[in-house]
């Protein structure tokens, strides 16, 4: 970097990004705490213990090769061109966003006074893996190993969602071009399809002992701790707003990207490449999240737990277009989305004996899963991407927004990316017989000897004289 | 080892090199160690997970026995 404006404009979006990323530790941290409290005591340890080793599970394996999938798959490989080299093959050549820089064994994947960005860019998209695993990690509580469990974790955190990122989130991506897909903020890329995982899973693990009664009607186990549980959800909702800002690039000068000559426009831009406005985002998420809330509160009628767990989920269904909504519009569709998750999470419950313990199916698959198809109507005849606009299945160029495009997004999502894998995986590790954990230790309580051996410390800690 | 000796003759040198790490050429041997040390956790993990449930397992604490080993705090 040798003149100061261009040193000035790296440093800040190398600054930017590495902020979000701090603020997005507090997804994590969030998602802990709710399970923990949505765990029985017996759990406790172990829950938390799961949840924290998916951090070095899922970012080792994103050093190793979800990253440089992300970068490799955007054209299918095979389904659509690359605007970059004009190929549909694995993008590994020697242009400027492709796979090679992001091999492991890469010198940008270091300390790089030549690269500024990638390493933030790649941990902002690492919180992302984290959030994807840690969803599954709350459905499956108190009965699953740790080890299927990180297997699990990093499937879904270092290998498929960063296919779908590829697909549907990529500025080259040949969802966007065959389908004008459209997900600015992640409701299917990470919820939709880490919900649809979680349900493949849980469809094989089966439910907790007890959940259901000889006659199949379900139990209720309620978070055991519920102010564990709200200010775990608190703080997702503070980490969520760093994700918001990951997902923006903020500050691009789009007149030379499109290339409209002589034609200067800094903005900040989507992970698209097209224009939008951190304060106008900001303005939806808060109406997308009290629209979830509001809602969440009447149809569960004032239940804590489902209200609080419907703010998020109002987020999560309104973030695919909240880069374009209205405030209100946002507020309606979280609403909505709320709605359709509460109802479908008691349906499935019943109907197909699932035992998703702490609604994270309903709030991030259903919710995502709706959001989609309704982006598609709302956003009807937007462009999918500033770089051109086509005609939808062509693919050589990008497909406007559409709600046929934007249904069969959400079914790659939830269900081809999601659950499919999520199931066969599950079946797999099944079969190994290292799937879930004896029936003697969840009825003991995966926590037992830990909690033996502390009151023999403190039966001899209490006899001691001195 | 080390890549940089004199930061002045790095950073005036015609063309500055950006990996500074140590051992600059020795990447693709790191990337092998991480995936061994990663595949190794595994193994190591695995095996003591499942000593451990099987354990427990053999023996067969009741559902409500936990509730005598809580702690004063």
């Amino acid at each position: 970097m040798t003149d100061q404006l261009g040193a000035l404009t790296t440093i800040f979006t190398e600054f930017y990004y590495w902020v979000t990323v701090v603020l997005m530790f507090l997804i994590h941290v969030g998602f802990c705490m709710y399970e923990v409290g949505a765990s029985r005591y017996k759990h406790h340890q172990h829950t938390l213990m799961k949840n924290t080793m998916l951090i070095p599970l899922v970012t080792v394996t994103w050093f190793l090769f979800g990253w440089w999938i992300y970068w490799a798959f955007p054209t299918g490989p095979g389904l659509a061109p690359s605007i970059m080299n004009e190929s549909a093959a694995l993008i590994t050549d020697d242009s400027a966003f492709s796979a090679k820089w992001y091999v492991p064994n890469s010198d940008l994947m270091a300390v790089n006074l030549g690269d500024h960005i990638s390493g933030v860019f790649w941990a902002a998209f690492l919180l992302f893996s984290w959030t994807a695993a840690s969803i599954v990690s709350g459905a499956v509580i108190e009965r699953i190993t740790t080890f299927a469990f990180g297997i699990l974790a990093i499937a879904i955190g270092s290998v498929f969602w960063t296919i779908d990122a590829a697909w549907g989130w990529h500025f080259d991506g040949w969802m966007l071009k065959i389908l004008g897909y459209h997900d600015a903020y992640a409701s299917g890329v990470i919820h939709a399809i880490a919900g649809g995982f979680a349900l493949g899973v849980l469809a094989v693990l089966g439910p907790r002992i007890g959940k259901f009664s000889s006659s199949g009607e379900p139990r209720n186990i309620g978070p055991r701790n519920p102010w564990l549980v709200t200010v775990g959800l608190f703080l997702i909702y503070t980490g969520f707003w760093g994700f918001y800002a990951a997902c923006n690039i903020p500050i691009f000068d789009l007149g030379p990207e499109y290339g409209m000559e002589g034609v200067t426009y800094f903005t900040a831009t989507n992970i698209y490449v097209t224009p939008t406005t951190l304060s106008g985002i900001t303005m939806n998420f808060l109406m997308s999240l009290s629209g979830g809330l509001l809602a969440g509160y009447v149809v569960s009628k004032g239940d804590p737990f489902w209200t609080y767990s419907s703010g998020l989920a109002g987020i999560i269904c309104a973030s695919a277009g909240n880069d374009l909504y209205h405030p209100i519009q946002s507020m309606i569709i979280g609403m909505i989305g709320v709605v359709v998750a509460y109802k479908m999470h008691y349906w499935v419950e019943r109907k197909f004996k699932i035992d998703d313990a702490v609604g994270a199916v309903a709030v991030h698959g259903y919710a995502g899963f709706a959001g989609l198809i309704i982006c598609g109507f709302v956003l009807n005849g937007y462009p999918s991407s500033g770089y051109s606009v086509g005609a939808m299945w062509d693919g050589s160029n990008y497909a406007a927004i559409n709600p046929l495009g934007m249904f069969i997004g959400a079914i790659i999502m939830f269900f081809v990316l999601g659950m499919i894998p999520g199931y066969i995986i599950a079946k797999v590790l099944h079969g190994m017989g290292k799937l879930r954990i004896p029936r003697e230790v969840e009825l003991a309580g995966l926590d037992y000897e830990i909690m033996e051996a502390a009151k023999d410390d403190e039966k001899s800690v209490a006899s001691a004289s001195r | 080892m080390a890549t940089v000796t004199n930061w002045i003759d790095h950073l005036s040198a015609e063309e500055v090199a950006g990996a500074i790490y140590p051992g600059v050429g020795s990447e693709g041997i790191l990337v092998i160690i991480g995936f061994v040390l990663w595949i190794g956790w595994h193994v190591i993990s695995a095996k003591q997970e499942s000593e451990k449930l099987e354990k427990l397992a053999r023996k067969r604490p009741g559902s409500n026995d936990w509730k005598s080993n809580v702690t004063d705090g």
